[in-house]
Formats: structure tokens, sequence, C-alpha cells
């Protein structure tokens, strides 16, 4: 089976966009978020 | 029920694609192999990434300081002693699928290796794979995503929802809520339609042993849909009654039916040559998981691409189909243990039991083809769902034995299929711990729908692809839920 290429770069970039969000969301502060989990 | 959009909108989803199934079967086997096609070209990258993630959490919280916490208030006490404990988590996670593949997977990589490189040791590669799609990677998967659930539900009393880790974590909002409600759509979706599948596989199994015991031949699509609608009746009651710990009852009498079939096997097959076997797959499985667990052989030609994405790839995303429903309940008879016993207890014994089963069940297998004329090689590429049975021909006592798979085969369909009504209702329901018997009844139908769609495919790769197809939305979502784990701990003092 073939893939368009062009299909091909925008479900990978959908991966590094989702890849980016995931650390963005790991690292940022409680301040920031108003983080939900009790202390 | 009317009131419940999650409720309406996931049997809507769910029943939909059981009716497009029964109108036009080739139409979403079709569809199914297009899109699973092209994610597995164009993420298999990520799919690989996500599963040795998924491993080295589990591993890396299970060594760290983290492992010390409870998976519930600091002075809660488990609820199960260790072995039924563990029999458990195993009759849970794996169940029929065994039974199917236990000589079916590795003489099929056998015979895919040797007709790719025929100077490697194809017995002992084929060992190694299988022994990777079902050893701490697919594991790990339950593990994990058990482990948020249990943790969130246990530790910080959210409800047993795929959602909950995210609201608690991010606080609620119109986005966090969004995203939790789409997370446990996504989950219901993947819990029924790889129940669809696995229903359809052990229906498919129960028949040929039907057949294979009464000496049957050519009893067609008319046997496994009266298999069908006999399993549907035996389900139905288990619902409506509350039967408490009965179903674990049968679960394990189909652990032990399984787990005595396979010392048969050892006992009266060529016991040295499974013993060194088994021994001799321990050692590689050990040295390779690891680095097998990245390897997305990319440089090799298509018809390796093709077996990857058949297989490795298939197996990883169903795993993840069945992550939210074996985590739900992994989590249920894991509390009161530590995260260090807990990744233990579910990623060392399975893995090992796995390794001991195929190199018996597979060892016989080897053994037919490498030195007898048993033609074992055919029974696999020309139906595979009769392999188990023909491997019990050759052996004494075989209405016994073939009776025993059949029955342990059954007993793990009617316990999925009633465990799985449960969680769905469960998460259809905002996680509401008793769902009410019309809300399971509903799910029970569609499960049986889902079932005879596979089912009329008639063909276990279509079974594979329409499942795919289920869960491939949950490689994102688990690695969300990883993030609020991650999260969560670092509130944690150890």
């Amino acid at each position: 089976m073939e893939i368009d290429p062009l299909t091909d770069t925008i479900m990978n970039i959908e991966v590094f966009a989702f890849i980016g969000l995931m650390v963005w969301l790991y690292f940022r502060t409680e301040n920031e978020e108003g983080d939900g989990v009790d202390d | 029920m009317f009131r419940n959009p999650l409720l309406l909108v996931a049997l809507a989803l769910t029943g939909a694609v059981a009716l497009w199934g029964i109108i036009d079967n080739q139409g979403l086997a079709d569809f199914a192999a297009l899109l699973v096609g092209v994610q597995f070209i164009s993420r298999a990258w990520f799919i690989m990434l996500v599963v040795s993630l998924i491993l080295v959490v589990g591993m890396g919280l299970a060594l760290s300081p983290y492992g010390s916490i409870k998976l519930g208030r600091d002075d809660d006490k488990p609820e199960f002693g260790t072995v039924s404990w563990l029999t458990m988590l195993f009759a849970a996670g794996m169940g029929v699928g065994l039974l199917f593949w236990g000589t079916a997977e590795p003489v099929t990589h056998y015979a895919a290796i040797k007709a790719f490189s025929p100077d490697r040791d194809a017995a002992s590669v084929a060992l190694f794979l299988t022994n990777f799609h079902w050893g701490f990677h697919a594991w790990a998967i339950y593990g994990v995503t058990g482990l948020v659930i249990a943790y969130f539900g246990f530790r910080l009393g959210c409800p047993s929802l795929v959602s909950a880790p995210i609201v608690k974590v991010f606080g609620s909002n119109r986005i966090t809520v969004a995203v939790g409600w789409l997370a446990d759509l996504m989950a219901i979706v993947a819990i029924a339609i790889g129940l669809g599948g696995s229903v359809a596989m052990g229906v498919f199994q129960v028949k040929d042993g039907v057949d294979a015991l009464f000496g049957l031949t050519d009893t067609g699509m008319g046997l496994t849909l009266g298999i069908l609608a006999i399993l549907v009746l035996s389900y139905i009651l288990p619902l409506t009654v509350d039967l408490g710990r009965g179903m674990a009852v049968l679960s394990n009498a189909a652990m032990a039916v399984a787990g005595f079939l396979m010392v048969f096997l050892l006992l009266f097959g060529p016991t040295h040559f499974i013993m060194g076997g088994i021994v001799q797959s321990f050692g590689e499985y050990l040295g390779g998981f690891f680095v097998q667990g990245f390897r997305t052989l990319t440089f090799l030609d298509d018809s390796v691409g093709n077996w990857f994405q058949s297989w490795t790839l298939t197996y990883m995303v169903w795993w993840l189909a069945w992550a939210p429903f074996v985590g739900v309940f992994i989590a249920r008879i894991s509390r009161g243990r530590t995260i260090r016993e807990y990744i233990a207890g579910v990623m060392l014994v399975p893995t090992a039991f796995s390794i001991v089963w195929f190199g018996v069940f597979g060892g016989i297998g080897f053994y037919a083809e490498l030195h007898t004329d048993v033609p074992i090689l055919e029974v696999v590429q020309n139906n595979v769902s009769q392999t188990t049975f023909f491997v019990l021909k050759q052996f004494p006592l075989q209405s016994l034995t073939i009776a025993g798979v059949v029955i342990a085969a059954f007993l793990f369909l009617v316990t999925s299929v009633v465990s799985a009504a449960f969680v769905l209702g469960m998460f259809s329901t905002g996680g509401d711990l008793n769902p009410s018997v019309r809300v399971k009844l509903s799910w029970a139908a569609v499960l049986g729908a889902l079932g005879l769609v596979m089912i009329l495919s008639g063909s276990i790769d279509a079974v594979k692809q329409i499942i795919a197809l289920g869960a491939l939305p949950f490689v994102f979502i688990v690695v969300l839920l990883i993030v609020c784990l991650l999260k969560a701990l670092k509130k944690e003092t150890v």
C-alpha cells in the first residue's frame, strides 16, 4: 500500500503537534493552569 | 438512560458501526483496511515509540521512590491474596487469545521467516516475536492504564473514568470537560469494537472445536451463528442478576483448564524439546525485548513491512483497545497494593506465563514441522482457528482435551462479555459503579451485534483491522493519561 506524500506530511505534523502539546502540558507550571490536583 | 448524551452517542456510534457491518460487510472491512493501512504506514514509528514509552514509564515508576506509593489510602490492605490476584490479572488480559494463537502464531511467523530468510534459526526468531507481542509491552499497556485509573480512583477519590485524571489534573473547564468527554467516548468505542473482535475469534474457535469433537465437516456459517446465539443467551442471565464472585469463579475455572492443558501437552509431548525451547526463548526475550520495542523494520522490503503491520502494530493497538477495559478491572482488584508491587505483578508474572505457554504450544508445532510428517504448516495457513484442535488430535485423550478447550473458550467469552458490558455501562454513565440492567443489556446487545459483524466478515485479518480502527485514537489518549499521572505524582511526598 502506498501513501500520498501530502497525507503523510499532514498526519505526521499532527503527531509532532500532539507531542509538543504533551511536553508543554507536562512542564506547564501550576500557577498558569490552576492545577486541580489536591496538595 | 435517555438523558445521558455520552451513553446515547456511544450507543449510536457503535450501533452504527455494527449496522454498517451487517448491511455492507465488505464495505466496512475495506474502509477499515484503508484507514488503518494509512495510519500504520504514516504513524508506525509513533505507535512503537508510545508503547516503548509506556514500558519505560511503568518500569521507571516501579524502580523509583514513587514505587512505594499505595494505590489507595496509606492504611489500605490488598483485598485479594497474591495468588488469586495474579490469576485474575492474567485471565482478564489474555483469555481466549492464548487458546487461539498458542501454536498458530509461532508457526505462522516460522513460515514467514523461512520464506524471507531460509538460513535463519526461524523457530527461535518466531518464538521471540510471539513473546514480544504477548510480553512486557502488552502488559505495560494494561498496567499503566490500570495504574492511572487506580491511582486517581483510590488515592485521589476520582470516579473510575478515563476522563477523570484529565479533569482532576488540569481543572474543570470547557476544554478539559470536552477532551475528557471525547476520551470517554473513544475508550468506549475501543472496548466495544475490541470485544466484538474477541467474540468473533472465540466463536470461530468454539465452532472448530465442535467440528473436531464430533468429526463434522462443512458446517459453515450455520453452526457459527448458532454458537453466537447460544453465547448471547448465556451472557444475558449474568447481566440481569448480580452473581457477585460467580464470574471470578468461572474465569478461574477457564484458567485452570488452560493450565491443565499446558501441563498435559508438556508432559505428553516431546518434553526435552519443549523445555529446551522455553529456556532458550526466555534468554532471547530478556536479551532483546527492549530493542525490539523500537524496531520499525523501516529498511526492509514491503513484504516484511506488511508482516509488521498485520502482526506487531496490530497487536500493539489491540492491547490499547483492551487497555481501558482490562485497566479498570485490574485497578479494581489491586486496591491497597503499592505501585512497585502492582507493576511487578502485572508485568512479570503474566509475561513469564506467556513465554512458557507459547514455548509449549509453539514447541509442539515446531517439533511437528521439524521432526515429523504432520502437516502443521498447511493447517495454520489454510484454517488458523483449527490449529489448536489439530495439535490436540496428535495426543491421547483428544476428546477430553478438545472438549476442555471448547469449554474454556466459551467461559472466557462469557466472562469477557459480562465484564465488558459492566465496564461500558460504568464508563457511559459517569462512573456509576452499579449501572442499571437496561444499560448493561444495551451494551451486551451492541457487543453481540459487533461480534456478528466480525463473524460475517469471515476473515481474521478483517477482524484485526476493524479492531485497530476502533483502537487507534486511544494511542493519543494513553499518552495524555500518562502526562496526567506524572504531573499528579510530582505532588506526592516520597
